[in-house]
């Protein structure tokens, strides 16, 4: 009974495989060829493929669900257990320990740049060069590689890419009021306050964790400072307490005393922050691209769009973007890298990549956008991310998480009123010594 | 007579204050627990307008609240166990028996009562990640019974130590082995003492946070107070289900303690004041 | 013996283990780089680290109010009647049962500015304008950290108290009635010097706790707004966990051990000498 039940299902993924790659192109033969053998050559032993991620909100941790149902059916001896945990914890102690203790993942996800090269230097990054090559060159452009080539080896599969920041905005109490998306910094005060005099709190936001104010200003710092500047100071090449700081620091200067953004900013979290948008008791909220899938999910009925950070009179490319890109590591001690790789190029595959997109997600997988029916800010995120003049690395993925937290503390306290822009400069210096 | 009467209605109604401080907060939780997120933020303080568990039931369906239940079970007892078993002897070790660096070791347990966990849980943590010891099911229960020892020990020892000698003298005379001792005369004399350290060292696991937080990151294995910081960071924004994920946890742990709660309070004071 | 093995295996080896790792730079996972004593004067002259002592001795100044003085007035209520006060007890002591973090998880929501607790209450009774954002605004939420301490532990010390008390000669006290001695006399002449040694050794708890204190800072506040209410353990645990300086985290570490040993030191020479004076007497 199993017996035949392993071997109809394992034809099956062959022919889901084959019909997939097939769609892409040219290389078709190859990729069904390399996967067909390990999925009959696995069915030997019995094994559990461990993917670990923060947690990537219901809607998608539907698509992995729905990935892993899939996976299992091609490889009925491979069990694949997911393993969601919060986003915050998973960034700090959450995935170091995974990786450490028992039980590792096999996959986990990660973030493209500083933090991802750290991780191939401490040995949990395999080698997928010749995976890149080969199997994923029809699914995934030379582009989607960016930031995962450590030591001019591919360590990493591209996911998403997340735009890190945008302002997303609550569309009817913009009507209401009578309000444009400003083109100009100046503009963006000007409605602010318009929105402050009715009432209504215009950016909402949720900094307990010190991120989302610190992603937010920092593309602000990075668009004032220059790009170059920017990178300069968080690789510690030029100290903190820098006139070009001070002086990007000032933008903050002005929406502190404007007092546009919600009291409570301190004591909340995200989420917390999110909610006041979600509740409209927030016009704006600046945050990632992932608020789309969530606010779907929770709010409905939100009628929401976003803009980019309007241009700045400053040294940097006025129509960057700050993003980042995430992906899935192999794990170099993992004994199932093969496995592994068969289960990445099923997630890397049209049909799960069109799935995430459905989910909210921005893959970047060919092709996943070609499609009428998505979510127009999906879509129009989507273009962003095409077409914006630089790409800003949020401190905390792209550089050590200290000297980030340095930062988004100096930038949280002049938000906050309780230092001047050369002192909370000056205290991010003297931390990091 | 009236001044009586005066002061104790004034008593009373102190007291009435300071419960309702102590008891607020918790019955503010339950009553949210009835109320939809809308409600909770249009009208905080009002009392629920029906009484309907289903988000309990969903707070204990996806919150694994029963398995987080069950861990903290499993660790907590075993840890139990293991104390009063190890303590149990080496204080009867301790307090019948000459040997050689015997001070020695008195001192070194006794300042195990004195350090705190922040003293070495960083090198503890590298070691238990170099010997693979972390993510289990078990972990904990090696560090929840490490440190609860040098208490358990000194308690018992000065239980032991109030036992008149003769009559382990006695025992001996009539042919009991020192295991014999230890089983029949030790152990039942004991029962009070270990009665104490058994619900000091108890409550000491089921309410350790840090050491779970850094040694358990996989759900299945979590225990109540990581697996409801895990819960509320997940399911952030659903007031109404966290609410009733925190009042499934309190809940039978006030009717816990409202049942043996003599024992309960005399368990922790007493160990917190050797 | 097996209680030694288990002992020796996971708190003496670590303790020697963090004084060792004290004197290296080290991620946990790459070389280790031996800099002698560099952690440890890094420590003494980083700011936060000292805002966080300041921070952790503000919090014990205010759990010895909060904690020891709330209970000891709470023992001294309770014990002023014979009858009718066992429930005020159980329900006093009843966060003492409850995980830390548990409640600590109840209190952000006591505490939270759209739809807590206070600030509904404070709404309530008209007082909008006292209305807070308690965790948020660097000037309150230490005060509101220590608040929640007190809610646990005020009965915890009261419990401690009370068992003292319950000890003093009923003759005693019975005397002092029948001399006119008020209730509030009584606890303050009688009851309170008599349970002083017991006080001493709360005072002890309360110090040695608030030292130790990482749960309510941790799920509260973390640290925030602003360092306000970092203290060492949080901010030792960022730097190793978050951080990855083991080397520095852990040179953090002993100097609170030693802080902590220090103040233990000092309340054993205080009770050995209050023991003397009075076999002197």
């Amino acid at each position: 009974m199993t017996v035949g039940r392993r071997k109809v299902s394992g034809i099956g993924i062959a022919i889901v495989l084959a019909i997939l790659v097939a769609a892409c192109g040219e290389d078709a033969q190859e990729t069904t060829t390399t996967a067909a053998p390990t999925t009959t050559e696995a069915a030997m032993e019995e094994v559990t493929l461990r993917v670990a991620m923060s947690s990537p909100g219901d809607v998608q941790i539907g698509v992995w669900e729905a990935v892993a149902a899939a996976f299992e059916e091609g490889n009925p001896n491979v069990t694949v257990e997911l393993n969601f945990v919060a986003d915050d914890i998973y960034e700090t102690i959450g995935l170091q320990s995974l990786l450490t203790g028992n039980d590792a993942p096999d996959i986990y996800f990660e973030w493209a740049g500083a933090r991802l090269a750290n991780r191939y230097q401490e040995g949990f990054a395999a080698d997928l060069s010749d995976f890149r090559e080969n199997e994923l060159s029809s699914l995934l452009e030379d582009g989607a590689f960016n930031g995962m080539v450590v030591d001019g080896k591919t360590v990493m599969v591209p996911g998403n890419a997340d735009v890190t920041t945008v302002m997303w905005y609550n569309v009817d109490i913009f009507e209401e009021h009578g309000l444009a998306v400003p083109e100009t910094w100046d503009e963006m005060l000007e409605l602010s306050k318009t929105l402050l005099e009715a009432g209504v709190t215009p950016i909402g936001i949720g900094n307990k964790d010190l991120w989302p104010v610190g992603n937010w200003t920092s593309h602000i710092v990075s668009r004032s400072m220059g790009e170059e500047a920017y990178d300069q100071m968080l690789k510690r090449e030029i100290p903190m307490d820098n006139p070009a700081l001070i002086e990007a620091l000032d933008y903050i200067v002005q929406m502190q005393e404007a007092g546009i953004v919600n009291e409570s900013a301190n004591a909340i979290n995200d989420n917390d922050g999110a909610e006041l948008f979600f509740r409209g008791e927030a016009a704006m909220h600046p945050i990632g691209s992932w608020l789309v899938s969530w606010a779907i999910e929770v709010a409905p009925d939100l009628n929401f769009d976003f803009f980019n950070l309007p241009p700045l009179d400053g040294a940097g490319v006025q129509d960057s973007i700050i993003a980042v890109s995430t992906g899935h590591v192999i794990n170099a001690q993992s004994e199932n890298i093969e496995v592994a790789k068969d289960f990445m190029l099923l997630f890397s595959s049209l049909e799960f990549a069109s799935m995430m997109v459905d989910a909210g997600g921005t893959p970047l997988t060919n092709g996943a956008f070609d499609r009428e029916d998505i979510d127009p800010r999906v879509q129009s995120l989507v273009e962003l991310i095409q077409n914006a003049g630089a790409v800003v690395a949020p401190p905390d993925t792209g550089y050590e998480l200290e000297v980030a937290e340095a930062l988004y503390q100096a930038e949280a306290e002049v938000l906050a009123g309780v230092s001047t822009p050369a002192e909370a400069a000056a205290n991010a210096e003297a931390k990091l010594g | 007579m009236k001044t009586v009467l005066g002061s104790r209605t004034l008593f009373y109604s102190v007291m009435a204050l300071l419960t309702a401080f102590y008891g607020l907060p918790l019955l503010w939780l339950l009553a949210s627990t009835f109320k939809e997120n809308r409600e909770i933020f249009s009208t905080p303080l009002s009392l629920p307008t029906a009484i309907d568990f289903s988000s309990w039931a969903k707070a204990w369906e996806i919150g694994n609240i029963g398995r987080y239940a069950f861990n903290s079970a499993f660790v907590t007892s075993s840890s139990v166990i293991v104390i009063l078993l190890f303590a149990s002897l080496a204080a009867f070790g301790f307090s019948r028996f000459r040997f050689p660096g015997k001070k020695g070791l008195l001192v070194v347990f006794g300042i195990g009562l004195l350090m705190p966990l922040q003293s070495y849980f960083i090198a503890q943590n590298l070691l238990f990640e170099a010997l693979n010891l972390k993510g289990h099911r078990w972990t904990l229960i090696i560090p929840y019974a490490a440190m609860g020892l040098p208490l358990a020990i000194y308690l018992l020892k000065v239980y032991l130590d109030s036992l008149p000698g003769d009559l382990f003298d006695a025992a001996r005379i009539d042919g009991c082995g020192e295991i014999r001792i230890f089983t029949s005369i030790v152990v039942p004399l004991l029962r009070p003492g270990l009665a104490t350290v058994g619900i000091f060292s108890a409550l000491q696991a089921w309410n350790e946070f840090l050491l779970a937080f850094i040694y358990v990151t996989e759900d299945a294995h979590k225990t109540i107070p990581t697996g409801l910081v895990a819960f509320s960071s997940r399911y952030v924004t659903d007031y109404q289900l966290l609410f009733s994920a925190l009042a499934i946890v309190v809940l039978p742990m006030i009717a816990i303690y409202a049942l043996f709660h003599r024992q309960i309070v005399a368990g922790i004071t007493d160990g917190s004041l050797r | 013996m097996p209680a030694l093995a288990l002992f020796a295996f996971a708190v003496l080896g670590p303790i020697i283990g963090t004084g060792v790792f004290s004197l290296y730079e080290w991620d946990g996972f790459g070389e280790q780089v031996a800099v002698g004593l560099d952690n440890y004067s890094r420590a003494l002259s980083d700011r936060v680290f000292r805002t966080a002592f300041l921070n952790v001795a503000i919090y014990i100044a205010l759990t010895l109010i909060l904690e020891v003085l709330v209970g000891l007035i709470l023992a001294g209520l309770i014990t002023a009647r014979t009858k009718g006060t066992a429930f005020f007890r159980v329900v006093f002591f009843i966060p003492v049962t409850l995980p830390i973090v548990v409640v600590a998880v109840i209190w952000g929501f006591v505490y939270n500015p759209d739809f807590g607790l206070i600030n509904s209450l404070l709404e309530e009774v008209s007082l909008q304008s006292w209305a807070q954002i308690w965790l948020g605004n660097p000037r309150t939420a230490l005060v509101a950290v220590s608040v929640v301490s007190g809610w646990i532990f005020s009965g915890f010390f009261m419990a401690i108290f009370y068992a003292g008390i319950r000890q003093i000669p009923t003759e005693i006290v019975e005397a002092a009635r029948i001399d006119g001695a008020s209730e509030f006399q009584i606890f303050r002449r009688v009851k309170v010097p008599m349970i002083r040694n017991v006080v001493l050794v709360a005072c002890l708890l309360a110090i040695v706790g608030g030292f130790q204190g990482f749960d309510l800072f941790f799920v509260l506040t973390n640290g925030g707004p602003f360092n306000a209410t970092e203290i060492p353990t949080t901010y030792l645990v960022k730097a190793v966990f978050r951080h990855q300086n083991v080397g520095y985290g852990s040179a953090m570490a002993v100097i609170m051990t030693l802080t902590v040993l220090g103040i233990s030191g000092v309340f054993a020479l205080l009770r050995r000498r209050g023991r003397e004076e009075r076999t002197a007497h």
